[in-house]
């Protein structure tokens, strides 16, 4: 079999889909060995292939969007299936707000305002429950990130062992003054994390730091952002120097959160153990066992 | 796709994995931000309203295209009887999406300009044109899970795919040689 003269255009198409199989598979590859104008045909396919592959993912979702639908994949997680369903759809309604809309979209502002208004309304009415409920927030963020650094979909930025390159490299970027935790930076003890990288993520109506290190091949994240927007309240306390930590676990995570110059940390791990025991993981070398 | 973890506190692979893929289609389909992004939202406010009534052997990737297309149909069946948008130029998602700061793994594979030609083209194509390519050559969907979400036979997605594609081709032919020749020169 020589030239086809074209008559197997569509077989093409099925070859390099994958669709083509079996016998029909095999008497394809003999005819391309033999037949030129398929070859070319061929070629002149995998070259768009090529192209477009190389151009993938054709858009990324913004950071905005992901934070918005890893929050409300979290927050509703099947595993609570006895809500019952009109509570499920009316908090289903309030976290479906939109973020963007140029207006006419799917969402409707005026109810869903209202909707969130009457929860502020009804279960925020102290001042000492806001600020729980600012911390909670800032923890499910911090959550949300370490699970996406997980699954790939947030990579690293820069990528550095170096504490002093990650920290030029978020200077300017953030709308704080970054610093990474004393305990990270500190020499002369035998650290058993080392630092990886970090990355912008978006929180509230700006950037936070997004560190990553590594431990025992886990990965552990640490979200950095100003104490004007995140707060760190509830959970176990355990104080230490003149900061006090706050231990609470999280969507099976181990989350430590604490302020101090000017900024609220959240660091999410798996780490075993509760509070204290927790800290010490990280902690266990350092000389003064009472301060972190 | 799950909204579970396991004992270990590990997330196990969740719904977000597919997040880039939907917004991608809601881009494709819509061709403005504000709008793909709703869409997306919506979609998985739908699904995990739906979570419970899926069976263990259906495949989530091509449920979640397939609820996120019919939001779209839904919306332009109401958009007939009421107000027009104004649609945003193609071009400001495609500024908007290389500002985007996750774009540095994208750099390894592809200069910007050839992934924004690439993008524009895929842009000018009818909407049954975009929406197989993208499913096709960026979500690898197969015939029969494409026809599943397009709703339509298996024939219809070849033919419909062949068009498409000769079309983009054509559009690209440019872009195509470009690199072609680049790949020469590397390769001397």
């Amino acid at each position: 079999m020589k030239d086809c003269g074209g008559d197997y255009g569509a077989t093409i198409d099925l070859y390099l889909d994958k669709e083509l199989i079996g016998p029909d598979l095999e008497e394809f590859r003999a005819h391309l060995e033999a037949c030129e104008a398929c070859r070319t045909g061929l070629e002149v396919r995998e070259e768009l292939f090529r192209l477009l592959r190389r151009s993938r993912p054709l858009y990324s979702a913004p950071d905005a969007l992901r934070t918005q639908v890893m929050r409300t994949t979290e927050l509703l997680p099947s595993s609570a299936p006895y809500t019952p369903p009109r509570l499920r759809r009316r908090i289903l309604k309030v976290l479906a707000r939109p973020l963007q809309s140029a207006g006419g979209g799917l969402l409707r502002w005026p109810v869903l305002v209202a909707a969130i208004l009457l929860v502020v309304a009804g279960l925020l009415p102290i001042p000492g429950i806001l600020r729980q409920a600012s911390a909670n927030s800032y923890v499910e963020a911090a959550v949300a990130a370490h699970r996406s650094s997980l699954n790939g979909s947030l990579p690293l930025e820069i990528k550095s062992e170096s504490p002093s390159a990650v920290t030029g490299w978020f200077a300017g970027k953030v709308p704080f003054n970054f610093r990474l935790p004393e305990a990270a930076e500190e020499v002369g003890h035998e650290q058993i994390y080392r630092l990886t990288g970090g990355r912008l993520v978006n929180y509230k109506d700006g950037y936070a730091a997004l560190v990553s290190y590594q431990m025992q091949q886990q990965t552990i994240s640490l979200l950095i952002a100003s104490s004007k927007s995140a707060v760190a309240a509830g959970g176990e306390e355990v104080p230490s120097g003149k900061i006090l930590f706050h231990y609470s676990k999280q969507m099976g995570f181990s989350v430590i959160t604490w302020s101090t110059h000017g900024l609220t940390y959240a660091l999410v791990s798996s780490l075993p153990g509760s509070g204290r025991q927790s800290c010490m993981v990280c902690h266990q070398n350092m000389a003064n066992g009472d301060h972190f | 796709m799950s909204w579970n973890h396991d004992g270990a506190g590990q997330a196990d692979a969740t719904g977000i994995e597919h997040l880039d893929g939907l917004y991608s289609y809601a881009m494709v389909l819509s061709r403005n931000h504000a709008e793909a992004e709703d869409l997306v939202q919506e979609t998985y406010v739908r699904a995990i309203q739906a979570l419970g009534r899926l069976r263990a052997d259906s495949n989530m990737k091509s449920w979640l295209f397939t609820i996120l297309r019919n939001l779209w149909l839904n919306q332009l069946r109401k958009r007939r009887n009421g107000p027009q948008m104004v649609e945003i130029e193609v071009e400001d998602g495609v500024a908007n999406s290389i500002a985007e700061p996750s774009k540095n793994s994208h750099d390894l594979y592809v200069s910007r300009i050839e992934a924004e030609r690439v993008r524009a083209a895929i842009q000018e194509l009818p909407v049954e044109s975009r929406e197989i390519i993208l499913l096709r050559e960026y979500e690898d969907l197969s015939y029969q899970e494409i026809a599943g979400v397009l709703d339509c036979p298996v024939g219809t997605v070849m033919s419909r795919l062949g068009r498409a594609r000769t079309k983009l081709r054509a559009l690209l032919s440019e872009t195509l040689k470009e690199s072609d020749s680049a790949l020469v020169r590397g390769t001397k």
